[in-house]
């Protein structure tokens, strides 16, 4: 103790210096901290209050979400959805990556624009557009009269025209963590494979699509988080007979001014995103996903 | 060949839908037939001279520029605070950073609706603009802090050892170096607010409705095909932006 005094007595400019150190970064990072604690955290607090004292002091809301047939089956249904569009997206982004990654030239760049127009549309626009391509006036129906098919199955407000909608609109989040990881991958690794004799469909299998791994689980668990809480497509393009999650929200809080319920589902939904991105964490480090 | 021509037939069925909104915007019918049974510029006069429409527009930019402020204030200090100090806790602060990614947008969209009401927030431009703001924070954050973290901080001791002062340094070197980076963030920034659906329809009201809450609500409820308009008007508004975006980055690659 009286050394450490000593010291600083000897040496005032040097603890005035660590001490200047020490404060720089919250002086920076203070207003932003202080932004996201009061107008996010606290927002987000208020909801798990909610759910447990709205219209009074219970957990019944949670037991409701979990032993009513509807709710289970929301849940369920969000959760199945979620991974059938992220397994779609995958099947349909996986070649367009490759291409990307493995392409030089005007190919790539082409696919890469694409990507990114896709990418940078709107929820709403996209949403719209298949709204026009499955409605009972579309070209679909149109098909099928022009082929003499008869009427057209009801595409639109079904869980295909909703499933099919998610799909394109998370195909580019897939399509871009894919091409990131792959870009990565080193061409001589192929080429070595080819000089031991490995056909391009084993080299492929046993080099690329291992190296390509770290990108098929960054895409997955994009595609499948951002589909846990999807809400406008669902509602737009589906029926309500298969809710998201989402859309009991909106649906409790629209229709029936029931803020604990709804914020009860809402804490189950930010709980179960929680869970899959710490399983995550736990195994790659979240700093990957968004690096 | 089969990889090509798999990836051949994900673009298209990236690009494709989205191209049907051209010529749905020149389209006669009243409601989505698609081919259209005429073309006329009718619904783009009218989406040209309705306050219905032209007000989200106006709400969206206003909102978007307003969020695009109120975070980079925020973000700028903090990316150099986090980039280039160490300090206990940065875990945590990044995470806090993060959370506006984490949590899914219409858990945050219930909660604004619940916090804001409270605070008489909700259906105003404020209330909206707040919200966005703190959504756009990770995605702003991620740009700046990685453009600080491939900073060359040699530049900086440079420029103070042949006699500038921090500030002078901070305004003709660090600014400079980092502006192209900022620039990105900012547009991020803006971008992610005024695509940004979920909380407008939860908080806009009457008084903050945006494009995307307007597209929505226009869909939902009457089948007003002004909505082929502004899809053709927004997928031009991309085509173009990023069609400049791989021009540049082409030219700057070449020039390196």
């Amino acid at each position: 103790m009286a050394g450490e005094l000593n010291a600083a007595a000897v040496r005032p400019e040097s603890l005035v210096g660590a001490a200047r150190r020490n404060a720089t970064p919250w002086l920076l990072l203070g207003p932003a901290c202080l932004a996201l604690v009061l107008l996010f955290v606290v927002p987000i607090g208020y909801v798990l209050l909610l759910s447990v004292t709205d219209p009074r002091l219970s957990l019944a809301h949670y037991e409701r979400i979990f032993t009513v047939p509807v709710y289970t089956r929301v849940m369920v249904n969000t959760f199945v959805t979620s991974l059938i569009v992220t397994a779609l997206c995958l099947v349909i982004g996986y070649p367009v990556a490759y291409v990307m990654a493995r392409r030089a030239g005007w190919v790539s760049t082409l696919l890469l624009t694409i990507v990114a127009m896709s990418f940078w549309t709107g929820f709403l626009v996209r949403t719209y557009a298949w709204l026009v391509i499955l409605g009972s006036k579309g070209p679909v129906a149109g098909a099928y009269g022009a082929l003499g098919l008869g009427k057209a199955p009801q595409l639109l407000f079904s869980t295909f025209g909703s499933t099919l909608g998610m799909t394109h609109i998370l195909l580019p989040y897939m399509i871009l963590a894919l091409y990131a990881a792959m870009r990565k991958i080193d061409a001589n690794h192929l080429k070595a494979a080819a000089s031991l004799g490995a056909r391009p469909a084993a080299a492929f299998r046993e080099v690329f699509l291992p190296l390509s791994l770290p990108g098929v689980v960054n895409g997955s668990l994009l595609v499948f988080v951002t589909c846990l809480g999807f809400f406008v497509t669902p509602v737009l393009l589906g029926t309500p007979r298969d809710m998201m999650i989402s859309q009991l929200i909106n649906q409790q809080i629209e229709e029936l001014l029931a803020f604990g319920f709804a914020s009860a589902v809402a804490v189950v939904l930010l709980i179960a995103t929680c869970g899959v991105l710490a399983i995550y964490n736990h195994y790659a480090g979240l700093d990957r996903l968004w690096g | 060949m089969l990889p090509v021509f798999l990836a051949v037939l994900g673009a298209l069925f990236l690009l494709a839908p989205i191209l049907v909104v051209v010529p749905m915007s020149f389209s006669t019918a009243i409601s989505f037939a698609f081919p259209p049974p005429g073309y006329w510029l009718g619904y783009y006069a009218k989406y040209f001279t309705s306050e219905e429409w032209l007000e989200p527009t106006l709400n969206s930019f206003a909102i978007a520029l307003g969020a695009m402020a109120f975070t980079m204030l925020l973000v700028v200090p903090a990316a150099f605070g986090y980039v280039r100090y160490r300090f206990r806790g940065k875990t945590l602060v990044n995470l806090l950073i993060m959370a506006p990614l984490i949590v899914p947008h219409v858990v945050s969209a219930l909660a604004y609706y619940g916090f804001l009401g409270r605070a008489k927030l909700t259906g105003t431009l404020l209330g909206v603009m707040v919200a966005h703001g703190m959504l756009a924070v990770p995605v702003a954050f991620l740009v700046i802090s990685a453009t600080l973290k491939g900073f060359d901080q040699n530049l900086e001791r440079a420029a103070m050892s042949s006699g500038a002062g921090p500030f002078r340094t901070f305004v003709h070197v660090t600014l400079p170096v980092l502006r192209p980076g900022m620039l990105v963030g900012a547009l991020f920034a803006f971008l992610s607010s005024f695509n940004e659906a979920v909380v407008s329809i939860f908080i806009g009201g009457r008084g903050a409705v945006t494009l995307p809450k307007k597209m929505y609500e226009s869909i939902r409820l009457e089948s007003d095909p002004v909505i082929a308009v502004v899809s053709t008007l927004l997928v031009s508004a991309v085509v173009l932006g990023v069609l400049i975006s791989t021009f540049l980055r082409r030219r700057s690659t070449h020039a390196a």
